[in-house]
């Protein structure tokens, strides 16, 4: 008899907390947005665009490859700084390194609405770690960004 | 790497991960989320994926004290019956193991719902259900994981398993 055992999977905004909390410093800000999940999720996504208003500091990003679910792409921070981001990108989920920053955006639907979470911040390199300096400031400033944008 | 074995795959992340590439953690919370989630639910039942999130903090924590790529699996599998246990007790959802509660062989609702049969158990029952009926280990490695004597995993089995099977197989 083929045993129904019970079997659970993690939606991304948990995947969030399981890789953040590994992540020294990291910090996760989480937060139920009043739109669904397709809506929300087609600004989160929308990486050379809602993306980047959404996220502090970023004034402009652009994707150079996709493979699947794999994405490169170009950064530039308000303060003139560059990045080459890497990572993976899928509906509900996105995580984005270089070598001295961190993104990491998940949601997931809840009842009508959407549960989205946020975390990164500047990276440690060699390290799982980041810097632990206005993680969590930046964090709130992009579920009000994200708000406002709906 | 197309062309890479999965074990060696996953070594690689291993490593990669333990060097602090947060990338490597990401596709390694990959390969583990479904088997930690199969090893949770039927242990911590209405509370498997509170598990599983705990037992993957737990893992990413700690994974630059795992010596051997190899070894994940078997380690994991500790770390999450470990949370799943402590989980099920914490959010006090234990009842009494009382097994004369068990439908009988045959009964339509067990056919229904596994999970009301599970139910009746305590967290350790369940425990050693799952890692022997879903994990295929024998009872000395599921003493050792569960950090019990190796007879008081029969004594559980004996409790647990043989009802529950012999409930399942009519």
């Amino acid at each position: 008899m083929n045993e129904p055992w019970p079997i659970t999977d993690l939606d991304p905004v948990r995947r969030l907390h399981a890789l953040a909390g590994g992540i020294r410093g990291a910090h996760v800000t989480e937060a139920h947005i009043d739109a669904p999940f397709e809506r929300v999720w087609d600004l989160l996504g929308d990486l050379e665009g809602a993306f980047g208003q959404v996220v502090p500091d970023m004034e402009r990003l652009r994707v150079v490859r996709r493979q699947g679910e794999r994405v490169e792409a170009l950064a530039r921070s308000r303060y003139g700084m560059r990045a080459r981001l890497r990572g993976v990108q899928r509906p509900g989920w996105c995580w984005l390194q270089s070598r001295f920053l961190l993104l990491g955006v998940a949601a997931a639907p809840e009842g009508p609405g959407t549960r989205v979470a946020f975390t990164g911040g500047v990276r440690l390199p060699t390290h799982a770690a980041l810097i632990p300096l206005g993680v969590r400031r930046e964090g709130s400033r992009s579920i009000q960004r994200l708000t406002a944008l709906l | 790497m197309p062309d890479e074995r999965p074990d060696d795959r996953t070594a690689r992340l291993v490593r990669a991960a333990q060097r602090g590439d947060t990338l490597a953690m990401a596709e390694l919370l990959d390969v583990l989320a479904p088997y930690v989630g199969r090893v949770c639910a039927p242990i911590a039942l209405g509370q498997g994926a509170d598990a599983a999130q705990e037992a993957l903090v737990a893992v990413f924590k700690s994974l630059r004290t795992l010596k051997d790529p190899a070894a994940l699996h078997g380690w994991v599998r500790a770390i999450a019956v470990r949370e799943a246990i402590r989980t099920a007790h914490r959010a006090a959802r234990t009842v009494p193991a009382d097994l004369s509660a068990l439908p009988a062989r045959g009964d339509p609702q067990l056919s229904a719902d596994i999970r009301d049969v599970l139910d009746r158990l305590s967290p350790e029952h369940r425990a050693v259900l799952m890692l022997r009926d879903v994990e295929g280990l024998d009872e000395r490695t599921a003493a050792a994981l569960l950090g019990v004597r190796t007879g008081t995993v029969k004594s559980r089995l004996h409790r647990a398993r043989d009802t529950f099977r012999k409930a399942w197989t009519s």
